[in-house]
């Protein structure tokens, strides 16, 4: 129940919707008691002879208007709990929303992106359907079971409710035994269901070997058992499952027979009267859900609990790198990067010995074989990671006193993997800058050459990105990457190894247009491809996380070393791209 | 929606008897159920009443009505064990009809289906077609039935009364229609922001570098907001609806229609028409109950139709897509060599994968096929395999045409080693032997002639090793010589490797090499390769470029030329410095 308290805050806070649907719950409550013992009256009077048109349109009149009332109060509960609980949903969503642009990508190594999801849908209907239907239930299980009992034991008879409630405990108990054999059965059905999608998964996959060796009647085999399997398995459940209705249906037939039997016996012996007997009935009736409610709201809340948990345990997680800078100036770009040392946590040192500056204006290429540390040079510059023992300034100011939003206007990045939104490509483009002209995107897509590509498109500039658009190939994201970094015309781009799926010639009119674009602007050039860094004021070779090799393209090209190797090979590479 | 649903309900028709038993008994189970209130109304209105306390008529009663509610309950499980078994039946017709219906896709039905979505249509929709079956068709049935069997049972109490109770039926089922039509949009589009909800955080998760690196948390989070903000209020709208239209509106009809009843009952009494029986009221109470219940069910169960509707017609859509084509008259090829004519194949139509490639493979010839990343070569594989149709052109195989063999028989004649061994969980010697009736010596000969067997007998269980998670702990080589022993294993007359060296050391691919040079001759081999040493010695190299056919030649004739084929030779000869 500790749940509800946690969400005390939210009872506060929308106090008048829970405050209106809790007045609406106790009158509908109320209300509902009213025909049963009208109709007692109607019965008693229509047994004895004593009717009496007056009498009888009163009474009949007054279950016409409890039934109004009850109407117009079931909608208002209806809208005001409800309405509270998705208020609840919306609430959480967008704070878990707001939560996770503020974690830095360490947070999204160690969180998958289905545990998140999970987090912000399943946890969070847990959680809106405790602070919905669970109160729901507490209501109607709590309020109406006690009211009903009060009516049938105060103002009928107590010993015939003792009697007429006789089935229930039994009927409580095999609902009990059932709901546990229900449970296991479940959780075998669940499983096979799980079979039968990694089955069905791995023929996918294994289709053209199943093609190729022609085992299609051996795969249908497998399949069939699989499916049989499941097939049976939900047939248990299903055995199970359809026990409740006929075990509440005998719990309600045994209760009104003996009802009728005990209220019988008090007729005959004069302390009961027809219409209570039919009043009594009725109140039964509306004994039955109040006592499954119970349950319900018990199992509501224990998931409601678990759930809240989770999400409160996210939301509790602290970035760790705290943005605490407070220069939101422009600075002049002047990079300078000084390391001694840095290595992931428990981890060997991934850099060391960096000495490396990059006046504005110019252009720093990082090479090296994979694993020899640019990304997480890169990381570092873009202040993704950082250390004591890797001091990085921009203008003269230590990249921990600019504030990251201004960090990250001066500077542009394209990452290794582009990631494009599924919307238009403009406004893939335009990303970072949403109020660019279509004359600013179409320059930026120029530049980073992939205007001619779009406008084949269907819609040009408007086609959607993903299923509902195109499959843009792995170059074509790239550019498009590109052309949003460029937007930005930010004192500093950095290029993370972003044209690796471009073809030389695209690269190498990419560059051009880059040089004229971005003049007086800074560039860190990293990269597999050495074509892309031909052009550099300085080089550096990165080898097991040290500087090997630096300087520009012709004096690298002098010393015999690991860029004057990779460009050999990839000089041959090239001949052979292109066929000769 | 209409030919879906009949289509579904032919499905059901296949299980005339256990249908006709259904109905049977759910025939006896209402009409039992219906007896119970009829019972206590003799016993209201012979016995209770008139006073007359005669031992062996009441306690006949009692018996029968134990009897009608033990019998009613039993067929009520019954009953609905039948519906289960039919609809599980149904969904293991439907699913190994879609099963077996994907295997006889083209392969380029799967290029542009995604794999998730075609598991889904298999799996999770016939489960929601399943719930359609058991908790709506049946449903609906049950309650039908239920309704005309108490509107039967009170016009034998008393007509005129009937026809009150009876208004509810149209009533709720004009309810039933408007709540459809007006509610359908509003839950549809609670639906779709809630996939959008769903898309929006999940590409946010994914693509959080980006949005962090260019500064659009803000705007990321505002969308977001709104989204889920209106989100809220569709949800609020529905909520609205329901709260009007279904079950406080037939709780609130049938307060009236019960108030209708008392007066209808008073006035006949006043009338002095005839006295009024007191048995008679309470179970036309009871009843009214009994009608009322049934229709608030169903009602809540439409939302659930529709859903199950629109999954059932996905399933459909994916049955009615065409499959391969028949072969026409098979013909069994008495030669083993292969003549290529393609004259151009293209996958999307507007690209050329392959253009003129024309040569042709004699019998018990090594050929390799050579050539860069997208040069077109496993494509050409993909072709003789008959993955795809060759449209403009031929492949023969010992002078009959692709076309015209079965793929009983080409599978018979042609083995395919793929580049990714698909494993499957089992032993290793249940992967080498498939489903072939393969002797413990083949096995180990296959083995021996893919070089795995010493690999095999290090492991602690020898062929009797459990492969688990496709082939997790083995190393990808040692997939791959699974693979070629797999294929061995069946004698193919025609072997092609497709890259399927790729992974293993350069010590055991000399093995395989000795291993494959015995099998030439009377096997003919054709070897796809990026790794040139692989194919050296092959009677002929094909090089393709770009989908068409650059050289061809021996090794030794192909380096004497400067060309595509001796610059490979010497790339492939010094290693890639950018690798680590």
């Amino acid at each position: 129940m500790s749940v509800l308290l946690k969400l005390a805050w939210f009872f506060r806070q929308e106090w008048r919707r829970y405050g209106m649907a809790s007045l609406a719950l106790v009158g509908v409550g109320l209300l509902t008691m009213i025909p049963p013992w009208m109709i007692g009256h109607i019965v008693d009077s229509l047994a004895d002879g004593t009717v009496t048109r007056p009498a009888l349109y009163r009474r009949v009149g007054t279950i016409a208007v409890a039934a109004v009332g009850s109407y117009i109060l079931r909608v208002v509960w209806r809208i005001a709990l409800f309405g509270a609980s998705f208020k609840l949903a919306n609430q959480l969503r967008r704070k878990l929303f707001m939560h996770f642009t503020l974690q830095p990508p360490g947070f999204y190594q160690k969180m998958t992106t289905g545990d998140l999801m999970a987090r912000a849908t399943n946890d969070i209907r847990a959680v809106e359907m405790t602070a919905g239907e669970a109160v729901l239930a507490l209501f109607d299980g709590a309020f109406t079971g006690l009211l009903v009992l009060v009516m049938m034991t105060v103002f009928i008879s107590w010993p015939l409710t003792l009697v007429a409630l006789i089935p229930w405990p039994i009927v409580g108990y095999f609902m009990w035994r059932f709901g546990r054999q229900l449970h296991a059965s479940f959780k075998d059905a669940q499983a096979r269901f799980s079979d039968l999608n990694d089955d069905v998964q791995e023929s996918i996959s294994a289709l053209r070997l199943t093609r190729a060796f022609g085992r299609e009647s051996a795969e249908q085999e497998q399949f069939n058992q699989i499916a049989t399997a499941a097939s049976q398995a939900n047939m248990d459940v299903a055995r199970t499952d359809s026990k409740y209705d006929p075990a509440i249906q005998l719990g309600i037939g045994f209760s009104f027979f003996l009802s009728v039997a005990g209220g019988a016996f008090l007729i005959y012996h004069g302390r009961l009267t027809l219409g209570q007997l039919t009043s009594f009935t009725l109140y039964l009736g509306y004994m039955i859900w109040p006592m499954f409610a119970i349950g319900w709201l018990l199992n509501l809340v224990e998931r409601g609990q678990a759930a809240y948990q989770r999400i409160e345990e996210l939301l509790a997680m602290k970035p760790d790198i705290a943005d605490e800078g407070n220069i939101a100036d422009s600075l002049n770009p002047d990079l300078s990067m000084n390391i001694d040392r840095f290595a992931y946590e428990n981890g060997n040192d991934i850099l060391k010995n960096i000495q490396v500056g990059l006046p504005a204006g110019h252009m720093l290429g990082i090479v090296g074989h994979t694993g020899s540390g640019k990304s997480t040079l890169v990381n570092l510059l873009l202040r993704l990671n950082e250390s004591p023992h890797a001091a990085i300034t921009l203008g003269g100011y230590p990249l921990s006193q600019l504030s990251l939003d201004n960090l990250r206007a001066h500077i542009a990045t394209v990452p290794q993997t582009p990631f494009l939104f599924s919307t238009t490509i403009a406004e893939n483009i335009a990303l970072a800058k949403p109020e660019a002209t279509q004359a600013e995107i179409e320059q930026a897509a120029k530049t980073a050459q992939i205007h001619d590509d779009i406008i084949r498109f269907p819609d040009g500039y408007q086609t959607p990105v993903g299923e509902r658009g195109v499959t843009l190939s792995g170059g074509q994201k790239q550019r498009i990457a590109i052309a949003r970094a460029l937007l930005l015309d930010a004192p500093v781009l950095v290029l993370d190894d972003a044209l690796s799926a471009v073809d030389v010639k695209t690269e190498q009119s990419i560059l051009r247009h880059l040089r004229e674009v971005r003049r007086g602007k800074s560039t860190v050039m990293v990269c597999h491809r050495l074509s892309a860094v031909e052009t550099a004021h300085e080089i550096i070779v990165l080898h097991q996380g040290g500087i090997a090799e630096r300087g520009s393209h012709n004096e690298l090209l002098k010393e015999d070393g690991w860029y004057r190797k990779t460009y050999d090979y990839q000089q041959l590479e090239q001949t052979v791209e292109e066929g000769r | 929606m209409k030919p879906t649903f009949f289509r579904l309900i032919r499905y059901a028709l296949q299980y005339k008897r256990m249908l006709t038993e259904a109905f049977g008994l759910l025939l006896v189970a209402t009409t039992a159920s219906v007896l119970g209130p009829y019972l206590i109304k003799v016993f209201i209105d012979n016995f209770l009443t008139k006073g007359r306390w005669d031992m062996w008529p009441i306690l006949g009663l009692a018996v029968a009505y134990i009897a009608a509610q033990l019998i009613g309950a039993y067929t009520l499980l019954a009953k609905a064990m039948r519906f289960n078994r039919i609809a599980l039946n149904v969904i293991q017709t439907l699913r190994e009809q879609l099963f077996a219906h994907v295997l006889r896709l083209p392969i380029a039905y799967f290029d542009k289906t995604a794999t998730g979505s075609l598991i889904s249509r298999i799996t999770n929709d016939t489960e929601a077609i399943k719930d359609l079956y058991v908790n709506v068709i049946s449903g609906f049935a049950q309650n039908t039935v239920r309704i005309f069997g108490i509107l039967i049972a009170m016009s034998f109490l008393d007509a005129r009364l009937m026809w009150i109770c009876a208004a509810l039926v149209p009533i709720a089922v004009i309810l039933m229609f408007s709540y459809q039509k007006i509610s359908t949009p509003v839950f549809q589009r609670a639906r779709t922001l809630l996939t959008d909800i769903n898309t929006r955080l999940n590409e946010s998760i994914e693509g959080m570098s980006v949005i962090q690196l260019t500064n659009q948390q803000a705007a990321f989070t505002r969308a977001f907001s709104k989204t889920s903000t209106e989100h809220y209020h569709a949800r609020v709208k529905n909520t609205l609806i329901d709260g009007l239209m279904l079950r406080a509106l037939i709780d609130f009809i049938y307060a009236l229609l019960l108030g209708a009843l008392l007066l209808g009952f008073g006035i006949l009494e006043l009338s002095k028409t005839g006295a009024v029986q007191i048995g008679v009221i309470y179970a036309f109470i009871n009843y009214l109950g009994g009608v009322t219940q049934p229709l608030i069910d169903m009602t809540s169960r439409l939302n659930m139709a529709q859903q199950a509707l629109v999954s059932a017609s996905r399933v459909f859509k994916l049955l009615d897509e065409p499959e391969i084509r028949d072969k026409k008259t098979p013909c069994i090829p008495q030669r083993t060599d292969i003549q290529f004519d393609v004259n151009r194949f293209s996958y999307d139509g507007k690209k050329d994968v392959l253009q003129n490639v024309h040569f042709k493979v004699q019998k018990g010839d090594f050929i390799g096929i050579v050539g860069h990343t997208g040069s077109g070569k496993s494509t050409l594989m993909s072709l003789l395999m008959d993955f795809y149709p060759v449209t403009d052109g031929q492949i023969s195989i010992g002078g009959i045409a692709l076309d015209d063999l079965t793929d009983r028989q080409r599978t018979k004649l042609i083995g395919f080693v793929q580049q990714d061994a698909f494993i499957f969980s089992g032993t290793i010697a249940d992967n080498i032997r498939l489903e072939q009736p393969l002797s413990e010596d083949e096995i180990v000969e296959a083995a021996k002639q893919a070089q795995l067997h010493e690999a095999i007998m290090a492991m602690p269980d020898g062929y009797q090793t459990v492969l688990a998670d496709r082939g997790k702990n083995l190393s990808a080589g040692q997939r791959q010589l699974l693979s070629l022993a797999r294929t061995l294993a069946r004698k193919p007359r025609i072997l092609i490797l497709d890259e399927a060296t790729a992974n293993i050391d350069s010590h055991t691919e000399r093995l395989i090499q000795t291993s494959l040079m015995q099998l030439r001759g009377s096997v003919t081999l054709m070897a796809i390769a990026h790794r040139l040493s692989t194919v050296r010695g092959a009677d002929q190299l094909y090089v393709l470029h770009q989908g068409h056919m650059q050289q061809h030649g021996t090794h030794q004739e192909l380096m004497q030329v400067e060309g595509l084929y001796r610059h490979m030779y010497e790339l492939q000869l010094r290693a890639d410095p950018t690798a680590e």
